[in-house]
């Protein structure tokens, strides 16, 4: 089998890669220098772990949300869901009535979404998704069909009162989303990050996939940057480093984002001008920043007291500004405290991002949330995590995870099946169905896409 | 109209309402022999289709003031031009800017061309392939306006039929026209404009009429479906093309209820209905105001799910589920409405004097961040400081619904919503209007000057006069999870009601609002067994 090349160092590259490693190939990483450390987040699909046969140890947090309140108190909510309605109920007994009801039936939506990211992309006209729709029930069926497009808020408002619960639950709708809680689509955001999750649990498992993957070896990892995918006759040949060195290959495989990838490293002429225009489409829209403080003791958190709390964050995001009062969320990582700030859009519509406008961020986040003192704190704003990350424009999903880029439409529905025009270029990125916020399910979904073609290969070469 | 002893006749389907969906049922039941009533709480019928001469010599389609989505179907079948209905097309829709330029859309092919290549060459080679898109999008949608939605999670042969025949006319689909309807279907009008243009006047513009009637900006998604709602305006069989009524709209209600009277249908006015008689879990009827009963084999009612269901009908008739869908599907009304009577023409400073652009529409709409921000105040329940308007002079076209030489202008406004912090008050009401003259003599200095009267029609008012809750023009917003199966609400979407003999046939159902008929008709036919 031709030798592969992976590009990028996200946690769905690094999937594919040792997927494609153990179906024989001799694979090359080429971990672009950013992302240092593939993100763990998210919920992992059993069947990649059935093919590596690895064992991966997911955490929760516990209490996994720590609302805080506008009186200085804190909402906690728990992984176990008793705890948590002792918690409701000091702010709303009916809410904490309503809470174990509510759990139950977003736990069985996330159920249908586990099943269609546990496969490629469906097929919406297929039979069989009408069929496993149907085997939901009628209340499962109209929770569905109502819940897809509606906006969080409306979903939330239906349920409960109390609006530090709503706030915390709603955050989840609108997370790396140019939205706000008040946009349709963003209830099925709610039910993306429930996935991998017990019934009452909204904020996405951790793992240590990304470290049990690096152990494993058997793939070749580069530190190189690519500056061209080169085409020959419609068929990809390898690529370009930054450096001017050549690698050949038959097979290259982009965990970058989309519009990267067949824009910008591989040359648009060969694509169908209608479809380069469409890649050209595929909104980015990195909404928010990631600061770093040093504290002694790290801290959890999430500012979003209100719905509408959240959507005035978001109103002045609609006209390229920084949320004066911004949804944060503060959680332990590496011994320290990491915020995510949003709503910070990655082009100002005063000027550039500098030293001084980074700092003011995090001004902003200390003085918000209490117990970060005067940590030292190292702001990565949306272009700091486009060059470090590798996210476009800021964007943790690499393509706008909202319901007409997502599932079959995920980048674009000609880019769906993880295959591009270009012979031999493949895409497995977070761009890619099921998208970001779920660890590794793309690059294995691509994997096995490649695999199966290279079989239907050798089948036709043997007949 | 009133027959003294109609309360002792027996009628085969009383239709409370007569709005143009109770009289479009009504007239299909009467077509098909059936003995029809027609009740109507105010004085004359129409509902929000209804002209009136507000001031001496003035004449205004009060509510409603274009037509273009009354279906064809029933333009046809029922023949109203037969009935006085005679639609004038409007030519244009110019929309000025702040800097004193102007984009203009024409319905000649060749000026609009120029038009837009004056703004953006790549906007007036992309127009046309828009057009078409947007074109075949809407003969995809067609049939479903027909339709009567089945419900997915039921197992009744005849609706796993529909569901089959649903099935296959979207697997009958290229993918690509599928993903196409999807992406109108969950994207915001703003970002799918983006996709197609870069000139800000025409993507505001057109994404305006992804806004309209709904308390929802260019920017939140699922409004670029509504931008198809409007796109689907068909007369005679041009697509998107917009008229009014000669003598205002009231004169396509008038069309509609000539045609039921000319089938055999009996249109009683001034009988409010305060209840729908229900005898043995059954609806055999309608109780008036004045305590007289009317009664009939089946009830339709026109009005909207609200009214219906929790005023006419009453929780004890109804299952608690379907209250509660009731109870939470959203009205919003956002639009309020401006009437003036000008002594003269206006002059618009990017366009002086009089000309061909005043027989179209005038949109204010400059930017898609003017409209955003318009809805912003709406969101936080306030009036928009700058409204968008879609302004027509329909004396232009019809000068009889002036006196000579004097005008009638139609503005719409949004965002004017129900839900008004502190209320709607007489103060409040007079501040919209000042709001929406304001505005507008930016464009047109004479503007106030030329104001002889005006009327300024709230949402409340919208509720109060025509009895739409809360004043939405839709009988229910036109959001993704009202529409289809769920209008208004799942499982009774087929113009059924829990209440045997008790039937919907307004726009609070599948496909909604927006003077298409459509509700009434199809309800029509489920209530004859019929197919569309």
């Amino acid at each position: 089998m031709s030798p592969a090349l992976v590009l990028g160092g996200g946690i769905d590259a690094l999937a594919a890669a040792h997927l494609l490693a153990r179906a024989g190939r001799r694979v090359t990483l080429l971990n672009e220098g950013i992302a240092e450390r593939a993100s763990d987040a998210g919920w992992v699909a059993p069947p990649l772990l059935r093919e590596l046969q690895l064992d991966v140890r997911v955490s929760r947090a516990d209490p996994w949300a720590s609302a805080l309140l506008p009186d200085g108190g804190t909402l906690e909510l728990w992984q176990d869901m008793a705890r948590s309605v002792e918690a409701i109920r000091r702010l709303s007994p009916q809410d904490a009535a309503k809470w174990p009801d509510f759990c139950q039936r977003m736990a069985a939506l996330a159920g249908v979404f586990e099943q269609m990211y546990a496969e490629p992309p469906v097929n919406p006209l297929d039979l069989g998704l009408a069929f496993r729709v149907r085997r939901l029930g009628r209340q499962g069926m109209e929770d569905l069909m109502r819940l897809l497009p509606m906006p969080v808020a409306e979903l939330l408002d239906d349920w409960f009162e109390c609006d530090a619960l709503k706030g915390a639950l709603g955050a989840m709708g609108i997370v790396h989303l140019q939205q706000g809680p008040r946009s349709a689509g963003t209830a099925f955001r709610l039910l993306h990050h429930h996935i991998g999750s017990p019934p009452g649990v909204f904020r996405p498992p951790r793992s240590d996939l990304a470290a049990r993957l690096r152990a494993i070896g058997g793939i070749e990892i580069r530190s190189a940057a690519v500056a061209r995918i080169t085409v020959r006759s419609g068929r990809v040949a390898g690529v370009v480093l930054t450096s001017g060195e050549e690698v050949e290959a038959e097979l290259v495989v982009s965990g970058l984002d989309p519009r990267r990838t067949l824009l910008d490293l591989a040359d648009p002429g060969w694509l169908d001008p209608k479809l380069a225009r469409a890649v050209g489409h595929i909104r980015r829209n990195g909404v928010a920043a990631r600061i770093l403080f040093r504290t002694a003791e790290p801290k959890s958190a999430v500012l979003a007291p209100s719905l509408d709390y959240l959507e005035r964050a978001y109103d002045e995001a609609k006209y390229a500004r920084v949320s004066r009062e911004p949804y944060l969320e503060a959680r332990p990582s590496e011994g320290a405290t990491e915020v995510h700030f949003q709503y910070a859009p990655y082009r100002r519509s005063d000027g550039d991002w500098n030293a001084a406008r980074r700092k003011e961020l995090a001004d902003l986040a200390r003085r918000l949330l209490s117990g970060l003192g005067d940590a030292e704190a190292s702001v990565l704003a949306p272009p700091d995590l486009e060059a470090r990350e590798g996210w476009p424009e800021g964007q943790a999903y690499h393509a706008e995870l909202a319901l007409d880029q997502a599932l079959w439409m995920r980048p674009l529905p000609e880019l769906a099946q993880y295959r591009t025009p270009i012979e031999g270029l493949w895409l497995c990125g977070p761009g890619t169905h099921p998208g970001g916020g779920i660890a590794g399910a793309a690059g294995y979904h691509c994997a096995r896409q490649i695999a199966l073609k290279a079989a239907d290969r050798k089948g036709k070469v043997t007949q | 109209m009133t027959e003294p002893k109609a309360s002792v006749k027996r009628y085969d389907a009383i239709v409370i309402g007569g709005g143009h969906n109770g009289l479009v049922c009504a007239a299909y039941l009467a077509r098909a022999g059936k003995r029809v009533v027609v009740l109507e709480r105010r004085e004359r019928v129409g509902g929000a289709a209804m002209s009136e001469e507000v001031f001496p010599g003035f004449r205004f389609s009060v509510f409603s003031y274009v037509v273009s989505l009354l279906r064809p179907e029933i333009i046809r079948e029922l023949d109203l031009p037969r009935h006085g209905l005679h639609i004038l097309p409007l030519e244009s829709t110019l929309t000025p800017l702040p800097n004193g330029d102007y984009l203009a859309q024409w319905n000649d092919h060749d000026q609009n061309r120029r038009e837009l290549a004056r703004h953006s060459l790549r906007d007036a080679e992309a127009y046309d392939e828009f057009g078409l898109v947007l074109h075949q999008m809407a003969r995809v949608i067609k049939p479903v306006l027909r339709m009567a939605p089945p419900d997915p999670a039921s197992l009744h042969p005849r609706e796993l039929l529909d569901l089959l025949k649903l099935g296959r006319h979207f697997r009958g689909l290229r993918p690509e026209q599928f993903n196409a309807l999807w992406k109108l279907l969950t994207m915001s009008s703003a970002d799918y404009l983006a996709e197609w243009f870069e000139t800000e006047a025409l993507k505001a513009t057109k994404s305006a009429s992804g806004i309209i009637g709904t308390l929802l900006g260019p920017r939140s998604p699922g409004t670029a479906y509504v931008l198809l709602h409007h796109y689907m305006g068909e007369l005679d069989g041009v697509f998107r093309a917009w008229g009014f009524a000669k003598g205002g709209n009231g004169s396509v209600s008038a069309a509609i209820a000539g045609a039921a009277q000319a089938f055999g249908a009996e249109i009683r006015t001034s009988a409010a209905v305060s209840q729908v008689l229900i005898e043995g879990g059954k609806a055999v009827g309608a109780v008036l105001e004045g305590g007289e009963e009317v009664r009939g084999k089946i009830v339709a009612s026109s009005a909207d799910p609200r009214r219906t269901f929790l005023s006419l009908v009453g929780e004890k008739h109804l299952p608690g589920e379907f209250v509660q869908s009731i109870r939470r599907f959203k009205f919003r009304g956002a639009s309020a409405k401006v009437n003036l009577a000008l002594g003269e023409l206006p002059s618009f400073t990017c366009m002086p004097g009089a000309g061909p652009h005043l027989r179209g529409a005038v949109s204010i709409s400059p930017s898609v961040d003017y409209l955003e921000r318009a809805y912003d105040d709406a969101k936080y329940g306030e009036v928009s400081r700058r409204p968008y308007m879609d302004i027509v002079i329909p004396s232009m076209l019809d000068p009889g619904m002036a006196p000579p030489g004097k005008h009638v202008m139609s503005i719409f406004v949004q965002y004017a919503p129900y839900h008004l912090n502190g209320g709607w008050t007489d103060a409040r009401r007079e501040a919209l209007g000042d709001a929406v003259l304001d505005t507008l003599a930016e464009y047109a200095p004479n503007l106030k000057s030329a104001v002889l009267h005006r009327q300024v029609i709230t949402p409340a008012d919208i509720e109060r006069v025509v009895g739409l809750a809360e004043g939405n023009i839709f009988q229910g917003e036109l959001s993704l999870q009202q529409m289809f199966f769920l209008r208004p609400a799942p499982a009774w979407s087929r113009y059924r009601t829990p209440v045997a003999g008790l039937w919907q046939c307004g726009s609070g159902t599948h496909p909604g609002g927006g003077v298409m008929g459509a509700s009434g008709r199809n309800a029509a036919f489920q209530i004859l067994g019929r197919r569309a």
